[in-house]
């Protein structure tokens, strides 16, 4: 894939984030004021949907799960956050709203381990 | 025979021990705590069936021996089950009876199970996934690895059921202990996947053994009005009850003549796979379990005791998975026509246990309750009472006739 249109500047009110589904890839659109920015959906903590559990002021984006906190232009870690955001690239074309999308972009959440063997109940 | 007086009422009967019981059995609160204790606790008692939790992440809360369980279905398709109690301060950790864990909670995430009162979170292993504000509180004396969930034995077997055994030793296996009484129908039900299409469930004032009673022996025909001016023939007298190990009950099959049913008609078509036409077996299975397929319907009865007079019994009717809208809709029919709310037997069978759980409160005077019917083990010998009241005495280390006396093998050897 390549540069994709998203959505038009206009669809994502200031200071507010809004997901959208590009052929398949669900990107998470954040509206900085003067620019814009693009994540994966979901919060990198636990799967949480930041559309809905997000909340954007000061360029700070806090999940209001477990308070894990961003910078939204970077994506880097501030406060409670283990893991940094991850960014697609973004550019403005003619009102529209455009993302880079090589592959989609995806967090690694702690894998549950098995203790399906017998001994476990001894 | 002239009526008697107290001293000739209270008098054993002229019969051998093991051919009655005690009905302190039924209604003392003590041998009651005993019975959650000694048998509830130790043994494998179905949950509910997994057609009920069919997708990832779909769970099931219900209690055995009044300990909160809960059931839920991994993303790796595997079925456990746990204590539904939290590490931390012991809150119920979920309250809904069932549902999906696919959507985040409130106060919690997608894919996790979450106590509302602090937040912890739990993953469908049983791993706890979430402390809040761990390290400010724990610093590194407690985390995450030493706070999972109680996880229990759960086996998903005998067509489908979901299985649980609130102790990590059980005394055998699963197979061991329900193996041999469904050989019967094996085949029949685990040819391909089953589906709960009935559910529904009563809290009756009586107590749990006399429901299984009810539910295996066939003495009480008399009662069953429409069953004994139509369903009646030869052949029906001619079923015989098979006692296992472990207090477990079969009652053989017949080929059951719906067309003398008024309204009925054959359940050929729709026969459980495997299944001879029409045929009719039942399982009944220690302590309070009772599996019984007719043809083109199963019904499954699970008992939770909940007082020495108070049972709750959930009533589940399955098909095959597989039906077309219209097979689902024709068993259902069947299933009901018997066993559904209005169908032929289950008011009835409710009237007897009621009146029996009436005469018995906790202080009542002790009844002999009779269990002595010889017929050859045909449907209307009580021997099928006898071996399960003989296991039930084992587990207590009570005698059924006199329980306040410890265990002893009755005269007449359960059969
Ligand atoms: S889910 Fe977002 S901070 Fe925990
Ligand atoms: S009791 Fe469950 S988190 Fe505190
Ligand atoms: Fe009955």
């Amino acid at each position: 894939m390549s540069w994709k249109r998203v959505c038009s500047a206009s669809e994502v009110a200031e200071k507010s984030l809004k997901q959208f589904d590009v052929e398949g890839v669900p990107v998470l659109i954040a509206n900085l004021g003067d620019e814009f920015r693009a994540y994966p959906p979901l919060c990198p903590h636990m799967e949480e949907r930041l559309e809905e559990s997000g909340i954007c002021e000061a360029g700070v984006l806090t999940c209001s799960k477990h308070l894990w906190q961003w910078d939204m232009r970077t994506g880097e870690m501030r406060g409670e956050a283990e893991k940094p955001l991850l960014l697609y690239e973004v550019k403005q074309d003619n009102g529209d709203v455009l993302v880079n999308i090589e592959k989609e972009l995806e967090y690694e959440y702690d894998e549950e381990t098995d203790d399906d063997d017998d001994s476990f109940w001894d | 025979m002239p009526a008697r007086n107290q001293k000739q009422w209270m008098a054993d009967p002229n019969l051998q021990r093991g051919e009655w019981v005690d009905s302190r059995i039924y209604s003392d609160p003590e041998i009651f705590e005993e019975e959650l204790e000694k048998i509830f606790k130790k043994t494998w008692i179905p949950v509910c069936h997994e057609s009920e939790l069919s997708e990832p992440y779909d769970f099931r809360t219900t209690t055995i021996a009044r300990e909160p369980v809960i059931v839920a279905r991994g993303p790796d398709n595997t079925v456990r089950a746990f204590l539904n109690v939290c590490p931390h301060r012991g809150m119920m950790i979920e309250r809904r009876p069932a549902g999906s864990f696919l959507e985040g909670q409130p106060s919690g995430n997608p894919k996790r199970m979450t106590c509302m009162f602090h937040a912890w979170q739990f993953d469908m292993k049983g791993n706890c996934v979430y402390i809040s504000r761990e390290k400010e509180g724990y610093q590194d004396r407690l985390c995450k690895e030493n706070t999972g969930l109680r996880r229990l034995r759960c086996e998903v077997a005998m067509g489908g059921f979901v299985w649980v055994c609130l102790d990590d030793k059980p005394e055998c296996s699963l197979e061991e202990w329900a193996g041999k009484p469904f050989d019967c129908i094996r085949e029949s039900i685990d040819a391909e996947p089953l589906e709960v299409f009935h559910y529904h469930k009563a809290i009756i004032n009586t107590n749990y053994k006399l429901w299984h009673d009810t539910n295996s022996e066939f003495y009480h025909d008399f009662m069953h009005y429409h069953n004994r001016v139509t369903g009646f023939n030869d052949e029906y007298f001619a079923r015989k009850n098979i006692g296992f190990e472990h207090g477990h009950v079969n009652v053989t099959s017949f080929e059951v003549n719906y067309d003398e049913y008024e309204g009925f008609e054959s359940r050929e078509e729709l026969s459980f796979p495997k299944f001879p036409p029409n045929q009719w077996f039942m399982i009944d299975l220690f302590p309070g379990m009772n599996f019984n397929l007719r043809g083109s319907a199963l019904r499954c009865d699970i008992m939770t005791p909940l007082g020495p007079n108070k049972v709750m019994i959930e009533f589940r009717g399955l098909g095959v998975k597989a039906d077309t809208p219209e097979e689902r809709q024709t068993r259902i029919e069947h299933h009901n026509s018997i066993w559904g709310p209005f169908g032929r037997n289950l008011h009835e069978d409710l009237i007897g246990v009621t009146g029996q759980g009436a005469t018995m409160n906790d202080g009542s005077e002790p009844r002999r309750i009779l269990h002595g019917r010889h017929e050859d083990n045909y449907i209307h010998d009580e021997v099928g009472l006898r071996h399960y009241y003989d296991e039930w005495g084992k587990w207590m280390d009570r005698l059924p006739s006199d329980p306040m006396q410890k265990y002893t093998a009755p005269a007449v050897a359960a059969e």
